[in-house]
């Protein structure tokens, strides 16, 4: 990991700096660690800005419920920045409908009752089912939602309710992420989950055994270890992220199978007279597509690479049919082959 | 126990086989590339190393598709020089060191690696061209091989740190082994290259010439880095470079730079070499 790289810990709603505790200690061995306000802003993306904010340079950004969503926004408005992702118990979708009633509902009681009363209706279906008489884990829940106000609270669900819809940006995301969900989380299930790490490519998704919506309370160090192992997760190599570099990747492979296995063929000399002989009933002992045949006919390279031949196969091609690979080079590349050897190469 | 005397990194682009075959050698293209591998070949003439580890990368010649293991090692008597497609090239078969080769597999899977075990392997240019650049082309090569084949290019390729932590293990095996032998390890490929895509031609001798100083110097940096970091550094196939920690892994943290050259392009890649020896001396010679 980068020296310089900043640990972002993003809170929920009603949520403070006091639900990452234990985290803050294990992580800040790591790298320094910031935890977010959003007890301010009344909209996802002032929050995501603010966030971003805090600290300069690359982020590993780790957002919980709605600090999440603020997260998935910060990659949105800051890919460059965000070096890795963890999204926790959290969900990606616009706001359902009939859900500005249901919240409403909490709006009001808010209002009318107090903090307090918010905190008993609210919090018990956020943890697991077996805990919600465990004093332990509830008082200093209840005591963080009574630190918060009605007006704290009436922004944040302003926030909810106006989020952006994330979902068409998750197959955007590049950078290592981690999905983690409380096994028993009623609020934002496991099955949520596992659509969110599908569409993000490389995702890890782990699942927090024997825990609620609150996680990082609930399983401190089940959620610990998850982050820390997180740190040290590598890059997703499933995508082309170098311009104009095919990786030699799962699809590829499959895709240029055919044509692979005939350019291998190619190692022996009777295959190379039969190649010889008659091209096209060569290509045909190897099943190859019209495409396929057509692109190795006419010693079209790019194509050849594009339908997922692998130079150190295809160029067997160049042992039967004489031609520099610096002029394979410069067809790939689109120039005319001295301009290659100059531009590229730095021949004289 | 065995000696482990130095360690060598070098390309092994096949165009440097098809000059020396054509008789290239000493032409305006060529002269400054084979001149620079001078220093090295008179301190492996010096040395006289009984064993070189070779560590390389198949290109689509010993296995294809159907079957690719990340690591491989030969265990044969013998390693023949393949047809990739050319014809048989005029270099006698490598001998092989069996016996190591097997000890070399019990350490490995005793410190969990678990490589793929090759009695019967053809041999290309990823070995080939690296033992023509230091021993030249005698009648019959002075010095067994054992090849240590990795995968660098049906993805997932290995990690970077997992390169450097075979090369940790290989060097258990060397100091555990009972032999007067002299070891060299021979790190190959790169450096920077790139053959597919509209990419293609990518050299970066900036890059290149700060690998050659950190791989002596601060090897742990090299290790850490990402896959994607060594193809955005060094090209799709320069990422290949990797390779290097094994040999460097094998090594003293402390390390005399004796020879470095790099020539730029060989054929489509940024090319070098270096020669290494440990500080301390070479290792298992604590009574000298
Ligand atoms: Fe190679």
């Amino acid at each position: 990991m980068e020296t310089t790289v900043t640990i972002v810990l993003i809170p929920g709603l009603l949520c403070d700096a006091s639900i990452w505790t234990s985290q803050v200690a294990a992580l800040s061995q790591r790298a320094p660690v910031v935890v977010a306000d959003l007890s301010t802003q009344d909209s996802i993306t002032a929050m995501a800005r603010d966030t971003l904010a805090l600290a300069q340079g690359p982020l590993a950004v780790v957002g919980h419920s709605m600090g999440a969503r603020v997260a998935l926004e910060m990659v949105r408005l800051a890919p460059e920045r965000i070096e890795r992702l963890a999204l926790l118990d959290t969900g990606a979708h616009p706001r359902r409908d009939g859900e500005e009633a249901t919240r409403q509902v909490l709006v009001d009681l808010a209002r009318r009752e107090g903090m307090a009363a918010l905190a008993d209706r609210w919090l018990p279906p956020m943890v697991h089912e077996a805990r919600t008489g465990d004093a332990a884990l509830m008082e200093p829940l209840r005591e963080m939602v009574k630190r918060a106000t009605a007006d704290q609270h009436d922004r944040q669900i302003r926030a909810l309710l106006g989020r952006p819809n994330a979902r068409e940006h998750l197959s955007a995301i590049a950078c290592p992420t981690l999905v983690a969900v409380g096994r028993q989380d009623r609020w934002s299930p496991l099955a949520q989950h596992e659509e969110i790490a599908a569409a993000i490519p490389g995702a890890r998704l782990v699942i927090i055994e024997d825990s609620g919506h609150m996680s990082p309370v609930e399983q401190p160090d089940q959620v610990t270890a998850a982050l820390l192992a997180w740190l040290d997760m590598e890059s997703p190599m499933t995508a082309d992220r170098i311009p104009d570099t095919p990786l030699f990747d799962r699809e590829r492979q499959r895709r240029g199978y055919r044509i692979n296995k005939m350019a291998m063929g190619l190692s022996k000399p009777e295959n190379r007279e039969a190649f010889k002989a008659d091209e096209e009933a060569y290509l045909d002992r190897f099943s190859l597509t019209a495409d396929e045949k057509k692109a190795v006919m006419s010693r079209d390279w790019r194509e050849m690479v594009r339908l997922g031949g692998n130079l150190f196969f295809i160029l067997k091609i160049s042992a039967v049919d004489p031609v520099r690979i610096t002029e394979i080079g410069a067809h790939q590349a689109g120039m005319a082959h001295d301009a290659f050897l100059r531009d590229r190469l730095g021949k004289k | 126990m065995a000696k482990l005397i130095g360690g060598l990194g070098t390309s092994h682009v096949p165009s440097i086989a098809a000059a020396l075959d054509k008789g290239l050698r000493d032409t305006p293209d060529w002269k400054p590339f084979f001149d620079g591998y001078i220093p090295g070949q008179d301190w492996v003439k010096e040395a006289k190393p009984d064993v070189a580890v070779v560590i390389f990368n198949d290109h689509g010649n010993s296995f294809f598709l159907d079957r690719v293991p990340t690591f491989a090692v030969g265990c044969a008597e013998e390693y023949k020089p393949v047809d990739e497609g050319w014809g048989p090239r005029p270099i006698p078969p490598f001998q092989g060191a069996v016996d190591f080769s097997w000890h070399l597999v019990d350490t490995l899977v005793e410190n969990r690696f678990d490589p793929m075990i090759c009695q019967e392997i053809d041999v290309d240019h990823g070995i080939q061209v690296p033992m023509e650049l230091f021993w030249g082309r005698p009648a019959a090569w002075p010095v067994k091989v054992v090849p240590i084949f990795v995968n660098v290019i049906q993805y997932p390729i290995p990690l970077p740190s997992r390169c450097w932590e075979l090369g940790q293990v290989l060097r258990k095996a060397i100091e555990s082994y009972d032999s007067d032998e002299r070891f060299v390890v021979v790190g190959t490929g790169g450096l920077s290259h790139q053959l597919q895509g509209a990419r293609a031609g990518f050299v970066n001798p900036e890059a290149d010439r700060a690998f050659l100083r950190d791989i002596a110097a601060d090897p742990g940096k090299l290790a850490s880095l990402s896959r994607e970091r060594y193809v955005e550094l060094f090209g799709s196939e320069g990422a290949e470079l990797m390779m290097w920690l094994v040999m460097r892994g094998c090594m003293d943290e402390a390390v005399k730079v004796l020879h470095t050259h790099y020539f730029v392009p060989a054929s489509m890649t940024g090319a070098g070499m270096i020669v290494l020896e440990n500080e301390a001396g070479a290792t298992g010679r604590a009574a000298a």
